[in-house]
């Protein structure tokens, strides 16, 4: 009971401290701001369709056996003129289109009289190279069309075989995509205010001033420990409530995010207790925090990371927040993530814990 | 109550029963110290000092930075385990349980660490839950600390000395029966200084056991009881201020005349005697423990020419120099 009230105590002086210290403020406010203002700005559909610009002069049958292949992941738009498809191409003319073929006057006579016709690709330079080589092949095909004839070979019969998940046509948006590093962003932030207040505790001595009194070290230790994860924690629920993910799994999420919180409550004692200043940490904060954000990224940019970021402790983090809010998951499909996550915490946690206890005893 | 901040006490804490703190000072010293040793690695800091200090006494613990005065008083307060030796407050050994111990002692750090941007009373009524102390009312204490009219003001607004007022003001909060006072005056000016001692000599009064570190001889000649020099770890000399003086000081008579009248055999003559003459005025002194001091003295009071006579007692400064060889600001 006594020890429960002189934590309590601690947890209150250390709520008003936050609330009056302008960085933790803005830090909090302006970080959970900005972070929601990103996600909606942020595409919410993808695109699956390539959108091809056609101008074939003297060729309206060919166009329309092409608007027939719609539906396929490519859309052809057809132009009157070469130098308007151009345009288009380039961005300077509607509707946009990101490549284009140019079929030359008599295409049609000259490929069924065997003679050599030139088809202009017109390729923003975005468009990467293997959607060049599929659209080349494509032209070939259409010429063959045009011609009245089929491909000179038999053709083989396809069978696709889909591993694991089939998107196709239901590709995760960037918005949803960015959404677990939006979440890590905000704990890391909230990590950092909890790295101050532990630091200024410390680098002030007013920590000492504790240790005279009946309170503990442990005390001190809970208090922190309840500040940052409270801190951390709400912050992580307004945020997930704001992006408009919450409901989509609330109990897998709100342990998600727990043990998030814990995660940043963990770094935020080492990085308080390791700085030797502000400057010294901020500077182990931020360290903390870009190691913490790769995995996020590595879901926004796939492909980019090797499989050494499912070491990386909030991978676990990342992967069932994607999973619960973004893929429909549930418990089973998120369960090993979260025992990941649930380790990392504690192995973080207890030297968060034993990095700041030797701090303080050696005051 | 006896000024300090009203109180209630709080649920089964060791300050239940203790309407006035230092009134649960039983008989016999409040702080024992016995063969008290701590050392940082390799270094020793303290070496086996042994101490008492009773209720109402206030011990002024003198030493030069690093002699010892502060690991001591972390000792003592439970921020430092001893190596060696025996300790105890109110007859509990600080080894122990330190929490029961805490709750019966106030500490004055040489640094400013309250929080800054809590007010004056905010910072007051915090330490006053970690005590236990469930209705507390910081005013009379900030009253007497000077601070009342600045009690809703944050500390980071407060000047060096209003800062250290808070301090004491802080370690009052649960009138302790054990004050430890780290260089409470350091660098105040002579108002603030003024304020703060009366403070401590209060507490004293009270009936609480002060342990004052500082390098203010004057203050500590003034405020303590008794006082104890500390250097390389070790107590070099423990006793009042007026036998310290006795025992190792010089005591002496600075005479000044207009013009020499006395017995010229002992001018100057005796290491023990100084005679300066400068324009026409004389001055000697004659120390008291010399053999025919007292009839020179004589001579020179019965001389037309007498302009001015002064005693002079040794300065603990001066004695501590005799005793350790060294300085205090060292």
């Amino acid at each position: 009971m006594r020890r429960a009230a002189i934590i309590g105590a601690i947890i209150k002086k250390d709520l008003v401290e936050f609330s009056r210290d302008r960085l933790y403020v803005m830090l909090s406010v302006f970080g959970l701001a900005m972070f929601i203002l990103v996600f909606w700005v942020l595409p919410g559909t993808v695109d699956e369709t390539i959108d091809v610009g056609v101008h074939a002069p003297g060729m309206e049958a060919v166009l329309g056996a092409l608007e027939q292949e719609q539906g396929e992941g490519l859309g052809f738009v057809g132009f009157d003129s070469a130098e308007e498809l151009r345009a288009a191409v380039e961005g300077e003319g509607e509707p946009r289109v990101s490549m284009g073929v140019v079929f030359p006057e008599g295409f049609v006579e000259a490929v069924a009289g065997g003679r050599t016709a030139t088809v202009t690709l017109l390729v923003d330079a975005a468009v990467p190279a293997e959607t060049r080589t599929a659209l080349s092949a494509y032209v070939r095909e259409i010429a063959f069309a045009a011609a009245g004839r089929d491909l000179p070979v038999t053709q083989p019969a396809q069978e696709t075989v889909i591993l694991g998940e089939d998107r196709a046509g239901d590709q995760t948006p960037l918005r949803e995509r960015v959404r677990p590093l939006l979440v890590i962003f905000i704990l890391l932030v909230e990590s950092f205010a909890l790295a101050s207040l532990v630091g200024s505790e410390i680098q002030q001595r007013t920590v000492t001033a504790l240790l005279v009194t009946p309170a503990r070290t442990g005390d001190v230790l809970a208090a922190k420990t309840v500040t940052g994860t409270a801190l951390a924690f709400t912050e992580a629920v307004i945020m997930l409530l704001a992006v408009r993910a919450l409901g989509a799994h609330i109990g897998g999420l709100l342990v998600t995010v727990l043990l998030g919180a814990v995660l940043a409550t963990a770094v935020g004692m080492i990085a308080g207790s390791a700085g030797r200043d502000f400057m010294g940490t901020l500077f182990i904060g931020m360290i903390f925090m870009l190691a913490l954000a790769v995995p996020a990224f590595s879901l926004m940019f796939p492909g980019v990371a090797s499989v050494w970021v499912k070491v990386i402790p909030s991978y676990g983090i990342v992967q069932a927040i994607h999973t619960l809010s973004s893929e429909g998951g549930g418990w089973a499909d998120v369960a090993p993530h979260l025992l990941m996550a649930l380790g990392w915490c504690a192995a973080l946690f207890a030297v968060g814990l034993v990095v700041l206890k030797r701090r303080v005893e050696a005051l | 109550m006896s000024g300090a901040g009203g109180r209630t006490s709080g649920d089964g804490g060791c300050l239940s029963g203790n309407d006035e703190g230092a009134n649960a000072v039983g008989p016999g010293p409040v702080i024992q110290v016995e063969d008290l040793s701590y050392a940082y690695g390799d270094r020793v800091a303290v070496d086996g000092i042994s101490f008492e200090v009773a209720r109402g006494e206030i011990l002024g613990f003198l030493g030069p930075n690093g002699a010892g005065k502060s690991t001591t008083i972390k000792m003592l307060t439970g921020q430092l385990t001893p190596k060696a030796g025996r300790a105890a407050i109110l007859g509990m050994d600080v080894r122990g349980d330190n929490a029961a111990v805490q709750a019966h002692i106030g500490v004055c750090f040489e640094e400013k660490n309250l929080y800054p941007n809590m007010s004056a009373k905010e910072n007051l009524v915090f330490f006053s839950r970690l005590f236990g102390i469930k209705r507390f009312n910081p005013l009379p204490l900030l009253e007497r600390v000077g601070l009342a009219e600045r009690a809703k003001d944050r500390a980071k607004d407060f000047s060096k000395g209003m800062k250290q007022r808070l301090m004491i003001a802080r370690a009052l909060v649960n009138e302790p029966s054990v004050l430890f006072l780290d260089e409470p005056t350091d660098g105040l000016d002579p108002v603030s200084s003024q304020a703060i001692r009366e403070v401590i000599e209060e507490e004293a009064r009270r009936g609480a056991a002060v342990l004052l570190t500082t390098h203010d001889m004057l203050e500590a000649d003034a405020l303590s009881d008794r006082v104890a020099f500390i250097n390389e770890g070790r107590i070099a000399a423990l006793d009042t201020p007026e036998n310290l003086k006795l025992q190792h000081g010089r005591r002496a008579v600075r005479i000044r005349t207009r013009e020499y009248t006395g017995d010229r055999e002992y001018a100057g003559d005796r290491g023990s005697t100084g005679v300066r003459e400068d324009g026409g005025v004389r001055e000697e002194v004659i120390g008291l423990d010399e053999a025919g001091a007292g009839e020179r003295i004589k001579a020179a009071v019965a001389s037309e020419g007498l302009m001015t006579i002064h005693t002079e007692e040794a300065t603990l400064e001066a004695i501590f120099i005799k005793l350790t060889g060294r300085g205090l600001e060292g």
